[in-house]
């Protein structure tokens, strides 16, 4: 958790308090742009735009509000523009896979998290982002639709269908265990 | 007027969001729920995946070596960046002293008239500094 008075600091132009902020939180802002973008190496483009952006917007942001969910709505902007990015040049952007499965600590129900994070996988990206900022990370329809230029109710829509794929998902990977 | 009862097909379409709690029990999706196993089941598991979908928030992916190192040098960056103003700042200072004239009005403009003034007050008194100094040198030469 970042304290306002760590905020406060960054805000004044310390450089130590900067970092200090990139301690504490650079695995989450890695985390979410990897389930976003599921690629190390554009996951770590991400990060560094993101932190880029938000060092320069630390002025206009707004106290009151909650500072990760303001951070995650950064870095799920630079998502978008790297997604968008890699779609305008024609790569495969719906199947595409994660080379090898991404160590999650710590490893309790990994079972369950590993098929989880296959059926992620297998969201198409539109509904993965909304479905990672909605669920995992706690942003409300309205956000997740300002951060992705596109309507609350699209948001809802896509939310829908991710969630449904992914209990189907879920429940034949049960039923195909379950048979052997 | 009565709400016409609720079959699993219906009910189905709104598990997705009932799970989350974002819909109101309407009435007939509970009476169909509270008889019909399979849409408990398929509640249920709605449920568990909000659940594991929220546990993954607090797990965090492995970074990539030198990752860190990284980004504190981007920090490092975006120290010095937000310490220069950028062309657009510098270009809205003359925007915003006519915005504070317009909206402070009387005060801004006394302001601005004292600094002016005592600017005016120290050319005159350099400029004639320098006529007294050269009238000494040119003196002295003769």
């Amino acid at each position: 958790m970042v304290s306002p008075e760590l905020i406060a600091e960054c805000r004044r132009g310390d450089r130590r308090a900067f970092e200090e902020l990139v301690r504490l939180t650079h695995r989450r802002v890695y985390s979410l742009a990897y389930r976003l973008v599921r690629d190390r190496s554009e996951a770590e483009d991400v990060a560094q735009e993101a932190y880029l952006r938000m060092f320069r917007g630390l002025g206009a942001f707004r106290e009151e509000a909650r500072f990760e969910t303001w951070m995650y709505r950064v870095v799920a902007n630079c998502a978008m523009s790297a997604l968008r990015r890699r779609g305008r040049f024609g790569e495969i952007v719906t199947d595409e896979v994660a080379d090898r499965p991404v160590p999650e600590t710590p490893e309790h129900r990994a079972v369950q998290r590993d098929e989880l994070t296959r059926a992620l996988d297998s969201l198409s990206p539109g509904q993965r982002v909304v479905v990672v900022l909605k669920d995992v990370y706690g942003l409300s329809c309205q956000e997740i639709g300002e951060e992705l230029d596109i309507e609350e109710g699209a948001v809802k829509v896509r939310l829908h269908r991710a969630r449904k794929r992914l209990v189907e998902l879920l429940t034949d990977h049960d039923e195909r265990a379950g048979e052997l | 007027m009565t709400s016409a009862p609720a079959n699993c097909e219906t009910v189905a379409e709104l598990l997705p969001e009932y799970a989350e709690g974002g819909l109101h029990p309407a009435g007939p999706v509970e009476v169909h729920l509270a008889s019909c196993v399979r849409c408990q089941t398929e509640l249920g598991r709605y449920r568990d995946l909000l659940g594991f979908l929220n546990d993954l928030c607090e797990i965090e992916v492995e970074v990539p070596e030198g990752y860190l190192e990284d980004v504190l040098r981007t920090a490092r960056v975006g120290v010095l960046r937000a310490r220069i103003p950028s062309i657009q700042d510098v270009r809205e200072v003359p925007v915003r002293v006519v915005s504070a004239i317009r909206t402070h009005g009387a005060g801004v403009r006394y302001a601005l008239a004292t600094i002016g003034g005592a600017a005016a007050g120290a050319t005159a008194l350099a400029i004639v500094w320098w006529s007294i100094g050269r009238r000494a040198v040119t003196g002295t030469a003769a």
